[in-house]
């Protein structure tokens, strides 16, 4: 029966490690042996106790192994439900632009977005700096998973739409994708999506170096909680229409202040070490200790 | 005691008046000069300002009673009751102003011979009702099997056009005969009559009319509405406050006669933070809508295009508070936006009223919410009924209903006394209509009151806990039972 069972969840999709934490009883709505049919393509209903399996396995999971995109995913989906992501989606639907977007759903991914269109763009333009932020880390808009466990269709556009617009958070700020960045970004996000995964996700700063640390606090909470507060709700831009537009006058728009560019303050940092180190030595030198 | 005296020779005016009597009371005229214009006095038993469904129902209830009947009576009523007396309607066309009437105030027209004048095929029996909570969708339903709150049709309420009832009204009067009316006049002032050699009518109100005439009543009743020029008169104070909302109303057509109607047609109310929304049935196809909202929204919907209008109607039963929010602010094109989100709301088709395909032209008004109640309902010589005495949010359709009790009540009293000799105008004689009436409409009207504010917040903790409270209700049978007596009118008094 238990063999049955573990099939069952198998052929459901979830991750493989999140097996043990579902228990597989019935719940109100339907059971784990009488599995609704999905509600759109991809979907995978869970039961209310394999989704609070889901939110505490992928939780813990992500932690030992912070390199599993496909766990946070499945974090951030478990907990935005029932209340968070529908706020989300009441402030899509708020919005003239929000609507927009969610009646054409677009979708983001190098098919949409053409690299050599966004590169052919002026400099200082949205799909251009874009563009450019993806040359520099070294990623492609295609890495984003599809979302599974969020039951509402429309909310899972709304999930997925926030996933596939993360790369351009990153754009727009100027923040990079190492762990400092993505902390940092991670705390504007939940400043202005309020989604509980990008707030859980800020537990990550426990595992940053104690000057990272340091200046995370000083430097870029204050910053993503202020912009993420102030600034309207990102996920209402219309990424696709904006992509010629001048990338500060966006910014302002949407109220938000570039934050000091991380990779330029380590830059900055090493560079200050090494002189130190350098000026250490050449004193050195001049005291004639050799 | 007879309740007819002869004349009204003697100074105190024990007696009744006879209204086959055609003597007036000339005012005595002092030998020295007097400039006004010499009027002639009519003396009253019973003179009723205000012909609204509480007004004519009073006097039906006076008229038809055996005991009463021998009352001089008089109404004044400043509009011409020519328009209600002719109320005709194809039926396809249903009157904007409807109210619900309960299976105790159908018993009570009954009983003065007035239902009979009512246009049935004009009237809507419903035997459930559907209320929910628009931010949670927390929902209650109530079926007459459920406490025993129906009557033998299963009935809860029976919808009506108020212009049915006041036609009826009329007609009963018309064929009961003997009473005076003063219609297209106005009440333009109330003072006290004087203390002649023939009568001491310094304690009677007298009532002078924009037609020139002079009325003494032994007992003056306000059933003259909200503004009540009686109840000014009587100095009795009227408290409460305004909503800050106003009752948009119109009169709709669904797609087909509403879900289930083999078994009985159903109500629908949803509670949005704006205040509540109702669908109420009406014969075949059609429905009247009640949604109580802010002013400024009634504004923009009272400018919509019909098709935008209907689409509305159909948005605020269905759609999320946000989708309405945003809906509310378009000028116009609100028909392809609701169709869009209605693919992406989910809603149990058969829980929320049949889709509305159209609303009758001209159909669409809008009247000011507010709660008052009257200090007192009685004074010397003085009784207010219905809206005079007191005014509800519409929510759960008690106005009308409360009238009628109002005046059954009053009638009651006033045959008492007749029947014991009593002055039907003292005060005191009048204190048992004020005790059977004033508590319990102050416990109705608290608890409408409250409705009403609990559920015009979007605050989640109130959200959630009154949701709690509404599933709780909802599984408890017995507690159930107790709202729908209350409903239909036949609740248990507890005061
Ligand atoms: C604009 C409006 C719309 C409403 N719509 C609805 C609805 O859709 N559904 C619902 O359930 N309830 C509705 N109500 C409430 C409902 O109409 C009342 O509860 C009900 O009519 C009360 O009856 P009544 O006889 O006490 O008073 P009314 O019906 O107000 O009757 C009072 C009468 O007194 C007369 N009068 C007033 N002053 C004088 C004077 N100085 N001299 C002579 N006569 C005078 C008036 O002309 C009127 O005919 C509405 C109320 C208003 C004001």
């Amino acid at each position: 029966m238990a063999l049955l069972l573990r099939q069952r969840l198998l052929s459901s999709g979830l991750p493989r490690e999140l097996l043990a934490c579902t228990v597989s009883t019935t719940s109100r709505s339907f059971s784990v042996l009488n599995r609704p049919p999905p509600n759109y393509e991809g979907h995978v209903p869970l039961t209310r106790i394999e989704k609070a399996g889901l939110a505490v396995g992928s939780a813990v999971w992500s932690l030992i192994d912070p390199r599993r995109p496909d766990l946070i995913a499945a974090l951030g989906e478990a907990t935005a439900t029932p209340y968070f992501i529908y706020r989300l989606r009441d402030a899509m639907l708020i919005s003239p632009t929000g609507r927009r977007i969610l009646r054409d759903r677009p979708r983001i991914s190098s098919k949409t977005m053409s690299m050599t269109y966004l590169r052919s763009l002026p400099e200082n333009t949205v799909g251009r700096t874009y563009a450019d932020w993806l040359d520099r880390e070294g990623v492609s808009p295609d890495t984003r998973d599809t979302v599974k466990y969020i039951d509402d269709e429309e909310c899972a556009y709304v999930m997925q739409r926030y996933r596939e617009c993360h790369d351009l958070y990153h754009a727009l700020t100027g923040l990079p994708i190492f762990r400092e960045g993505e902390v940092a970004l991670k705390a504007f996000e939940f400043a202005n999506t309020l989604l509980p995964m990008t707030g859980l996700s800020m537990f990550a700063v426990t595992t940053l170096k104690p000057a990272e640390r340091k200046r995370f606090f000083q430097i870029y909470l204050p910053w993503a909680i202020t912009n993420g507060v102030k600034s309207k709700e990102v996920i209402n831009v219309y990424w696709e229409e904006q992509l010629e537009r001048n990338v500060e006058e966006l910014r302002s728009e949407l109220g938000i202040e570039k934050p000091v560019d991380l990779r330029d303050i380590r830059r900055q940092e090493r560079a200050r070490r090494k002189a130190e180190t350098e000026a250490k030595e050449r004193s050195g030198d001049s005291l004639g200790i050799n | 005691m007879k309740p007819i005296a002869r004349s009204i020779r003697t100074r105190q005016l024990g007696g009744y008046v006879c209204h086959s009597c055609t003597r007036n009371l000339r005012r005595s005229r002092r030998g020295y000069a007097t400039t006004s214009q010499p009027s002639t006095l009519e003396i009253y038993d019973v003179v009723c300002v205000g012909g609204g469904p509480a007004g004519l129902s009073l006097l039906a209830a006076l008229r038809a009673n055996p005991i009463t009947s021998p009352l001089k009576v008089a109404l004044i009523e400043s509009q011409s009751l020519d328009p209600t007396r002719k109320f005709s309607l194809p039926s396809t066309q249903y009157s904007n102003r409807c109210s619900s009437l309960t299976p105790k105030s159908v018993g009570f027209l009954q009983d003065i011979g007035a239902w009979e004048h009512v246009k049935r095929e004009r009237v809507c029996g419903y035997k459930g009702m559907r209320v929910w909570d628009g931010v949670s969708g927390a929902s209650i339903d109530f079926s007459p099997e459920i406490g025993g709150a129906a009557t033998e049709g299963g009935v809860v309420a029976y919808m009506n056009e108020n212009l049915n009832l006041t036609r009826a009204l009329l007609g009963r009067l018309d064929e009961l005969g003997g009473v005076e009316v003063l219609e297209g006049e106005k009440v333009t002032g109330i003072g006290f009559g004087n203390d002649t050699s023939t009568a001491d009518l310094s304690s009677w109100p007298v009532v002078k009319t924009s037609g020139g005439r002079e009325l003494a009543a032994r007992l003056l009743v306000g059933a003259d509405g909200g503004n009540s020029p009686v109840r000014t008169f009587a100095g009795i104070d009227s408290r409460g406050w305004d909503y800050g909302r106003v009752g948009v109303v119109a009169t709709l057509q669904m797609e087909g006669e509403g879900w289930g109607c083999e078994e009985g047609k159903i109500a629908y109310q949803r509670f949005l933070p704006t205040g509540p929304v109702a669908c109420l049935p009406l014969p075949g196809k059609f429905c009247t809508l009640v949604w109580s909202t802010t002013p400024d929204l009634a504004a923009k919907l009272k400018a919509l295009s019909a098709e935008d209008f209907v689409s509305m109607v159909n948005a605020a039963f269905r759609l999320s508070v946000t989708d309405l929010k945003y809906l509310h602010d378009l000028p116009s094109g609100q028909e392809e936006e609701v169709s869009w989100r209605e693919n992406h709301t989910p809603f149990e088709r058969e829980h929320v009223p049949m889709k509305v395909v159209g609303v009758q032209e001209g159909s669409i008004a809008s009247f000011p919410l507010k709660l008052r109640h009257a200090d007192s309902y009685i004074g010397q010589r003085v009784a207010l009924v219905g809206d005079a005495a007191h005014t509800v949010h519409p929510l759960a359709g008690q106005g009308l209903n409360q009238g009628q009790g109002d005046v059954e009540s009053l009638a009651n009293t006033i045959a008492y006394s007749v029947e014991h000799g009593m002055d039907i105008g003292v005060r005191m004689n009048l204190e048992r209509y004020e005790s059977e009436r004033y508590a319990q409409n102050n416990m109705l009207m608290g608890v409408v009151d409250k409705l009403h504010k609990l559920y015009a917040t979007e605050n989640q903790l109130v959200v959630g806990v009154r949701s709690l409270g509404l599933r709780a209700v909802n599984s408890l049978d017995s507690v159930k039972g107790f709202f729908m007596r209350q409903a239909s009118g036949r609740g248990e008094k507890f005061l």
